[in-house]
């Protein structure tokens, strides 16, 4: 037996799949770690159901610590993700669909008025805001806020209050059913508007999970 | 009554700690943290071959012929073929903003660039704009009941690529506010560019939009 096992290694060693050739779609993959290849073969698996229907979609790579706007495959934006930190991530495995987008204060145009409207740009986006999916899972998107107390007290405040509201929840109804999964995410300010105005209702999220720490 | 406050105090202070080590980056889930010691190489090749067969099905997904890419929170739309990118051109997109649809108190329009996938649908030369109902709203004037009241040549640029639902990629007059958020939905260029843009999409080339 012993011996069939250790021919059977060298056999497999002979045989090594070759990756040179291939291209990197999915990024700081450890392709000798075997729980790292499962969890890149189940993003893989999402990944191109999306990919094949005509529409633009988000992977949360928690391993390569970007968010990436991607379309067919191709990966159109890079957002990098500066910290993060989830919980009960494992309890679903499928895609995310965006219930909303972050609130945005449109301007409305009046016909009679002399001045023109200013257009919405990216500055008009928030800084901070929550994505709430179905299944259910919250996003919580922070801005980095380096040199600036005030913001990051704010936010401090407001990531406590998301907490504080679902244990109150869970105090006040009960409610013995697993917590939804959570995820916060920081990114750089330019970089939380841009993820605010790229997001679409019923746009699809896949996250990738770090197998390693 | 003290008892109570106790245990309040205690589990407030169970979910402090709790919520210190989510904060502190860690991965809180199911899957495994750490390497296992041993590695069955059975499994490991058969993982590998998995791998390696979800990423070339990914691959044969991605478009192999050229591709319009256009960012509206950066009003720059690319020409691409695979990883090399062929044209980098200012663009203005979708302003946001928000018209109301006279006589009826919940329509209105939404002046958004459309997110997402698309295709080339019509290419056209010399184009005349059909201006719609909004165009004479939005100035405070009336809808012309005759189709020829709403023609206007020479707007958009010599021409025009379009992608569905009245959208379209075209020229203008106002090349000043190219990289601005300024339109009604539609994607704008200048002359150079949108000659190149022309050149290179044929009906079919995928637009993707984010």
């Amino acid at each position: 037996m012993t011996f069939l096992r250790a021919t059977l290694s060298i056999l497999l060693s002979l045989t090594s799949v070759s990756w040179a050739a291939e291209p990197d779609v999915i990024p700081a993959l450890d392709t000798t770690d075997p729980a790292a290849l499962q969890e890149a073969t189940r993003v893989l698996e999402e990944e191109i159901k999306l990919a094949s229907r005509p529409r633009t979609y988000m992977l949360i790579d928690l391993a390569a610590n970007a968010i990436l706007i991607k379309g067919r495959g191709v990966e159109l934006h890079r957002i990098p993700i500066e910290n993060w930190s989830a919980s009960h991530l494992a309890q679903h495995m499928t895609a995310y669909r965006l219930r909303e987008r972050p609130p945005v204060n449109r301007r409305k145009i009046d016909p009679v008025a002399v001045t023109e409207q200013e257009p919405i740009s990216l500055a008009d986006m928030p800084t901070t805001f929550t994505l709430q999916f179905s299944p259910p899972l919250r996003i919580l998107v922070l801005s980095n806020t380096d040199g600036n107390p005030w913001q990051w007290t704010m936010q401090r405040g407001r990531a406590w209050w998301c907490r504080l509201r679902s244990w109150g929840n869970i105090l006040w109804t009960g409610d013995k059913a697993p917590s939804p999964p959570s995820l916060d995410l920081t990114v750089s300010l330019d970089h939380a508007q841009s993820l605010a105005w790229t997001v679409t209702e019923g746009m699809p999220f896949l996250i990738r999970r770090p197998t390693t720490q | 009554m003290k008892r109570v406050l106790l245990s309040l105090c205690s589990g407030l202070m169970g979910l402090f700690l709790i919520t210190l080590v989510q904060s502190s980056g860690l991965p809180i889930s199911n899957a495994s943290n750490t390497r296992s010691a041993a590695v069955d190489p059975a499994l490991l090749h058969t993982l590998q071959v998995r791998y390696k067969t979800l990423a070339k099905q990914l691959t044969q997904l991605m478009p192999t012929q050229p591709y319009i890419l256009v960012d509206t929170a950066r009003n720059h739309l690319y020409i691409k073929r695979q990883d090399q990118v062929m044209l980098d051109a200012l663009a203005s997109t979708g302003s946001g903003t928000i018209l109301d649809k006279p006589g009826d108190s919940k329509g209105q329009w939404i002046f958004d660039t459309p997110r997402g996938e698309f295709t080339v649908q019509s290419r056209l030369t010399n184009p005349v704009w059909v201006k719609p109902d909004w165009a004479f709203i939005e100035e405070g004037l009336e809808v012309p009941k005759s189709q020829a009241d709403r023609l206007e040549p020479g707007v958009l640029g010599e021409y025009a690529l379009g992608f569905g639902k009245g959208y379209f990629i075209h020229g203008t007059l106002y090349t000043r506010l190219l990289g601005k958020n300024v339109t009604h939905g539609c994607i704008r260029l200048n002359d150079d560019d949108l000659k190149s843009v022309y050149r290179h999409a044929k009906v079919g080339t995928p637009i993707m939009i984010f």
